[in-house]
């Protein structure tokens, strides 16, 4: 049962909802948390893969990601405060600040 | 025997919790979806005989990432009429599906071309601590440093965003 394409399936089936999320939702906390799951799919993806060919190298790419995924944190849920404090909505149709449209 | 049923009950909570996620209106709720799913993936990384991984899985993304997700939740007060109306969210969701599904057969295809090997868990010291770091600090020096770089940068810009904003800025944003 714990096969190298049911793996694929749980990751590829995480991948797609983050994807899915982004694509969809209007709430912009939603597509931050979807945005973390797309990683979070490739990251199985990795996993499996380094099990599959014992090989550690793609364990540390998935550290890597992971710092990343930190450093993204950071930085996305501080400019979203800095939106809502702003804008006092998370709808992302409301911070349309630099597109070129006559809508201001 | 075991492994098997551990490994569809992790794997049908973390699907569980990213559907969660995607169909909740309260980003409160989205959250908790996303938690479950974090730690049911730390769980597939332990069968998958990483056990390094699944510990920085659990410390990083479930104890640092969604805390300060959830923390930032709470602290904004978000009430009910901030959050977006999303009237045609559903159908955006099916055509979303509908998007996503030839990638889906095409990956799944491509990997059960691949040959079978077995993937239970092993004795050896695979993805245990010491390895990882004799791998990690033989070649892949560069990027280690790289990344603690990004922190660094990473650390100075929140403080920069988070800083009091000059008045300044808010009247050029009233001219244009």
């Amino acid at each position: 049962m714990i096969s190298l394409t049911s793996l694929a399936f749980v990751s590829m089936m995480l991948f797609s909802i983050g994807a899915i999320g982004v694509i969809s939702r209007k709430n912009i906390f939603v597509i931050y948390m979807s945005i973390e799951m797309m990683l979070n799919g490739i990251n199985l993806f990795l996993v499996t893969f380094a099990r599959y060919h014992f090989d550690m190298d793609p364990q540390i790419i998935t550290i890597m990601v992971i710092a990343i995924a930190a450093v993204e944190a950071a930085i996305f849920l501080s400019v979203i405060i800095l939106l809502f404090r702003s804008k006092k909505s998370l709808d992302t149709d409301v911070f349309t600040t630099l597109t070129q449209g006559e809508k201001s | 025997m075991m492994v098997d049923v551990l490994f569809i009950g992790l794997s049908l909570l973390s699907v569980g919790g990213a559907l969660a996620m995607l169909v909740y209106k309260n980003p409160m709720y989205s959250a908790l979806g996303v938690l479950i799913s974090m730690l049911s993936v730390a769980g597939i990384f332990a069968l998958l005989n990483a056990t390094f991984l699944f510990m920085v899985q659990i410390i990083v993304y479930a104890g640092a990432i969604m805390t300060l997700i959830l923390f930032i939740l709470m602290f904004l007060n978000i009430r009910e009429e901030d959050l977006p109306e999303e009237p045609n969210k559903f159908k955006l969701i099916g055509l979303g599906a509908i998007v996503m599904i030839p990638l889906n057969i095409l990956v799944i295809q491509a990997v059960s071309k691949l040959p079978a090997k077995d993937m239970l868990l092993t004795d050896t010291d695979f993805g245990d601590l010491a390895p990882i770091g004799i791998v990690l600090f033989d070649n892949w020096l560069v990027a280690f440093e790289l990344v603690s770089i990004l922190l660094l940068v990473a650390l100075i810009g929140s403080v920069v965003l988070a800083k009091k904003r000059v008045k300044r800025v808010k009247n050029q944003g009233d001219e244009s």
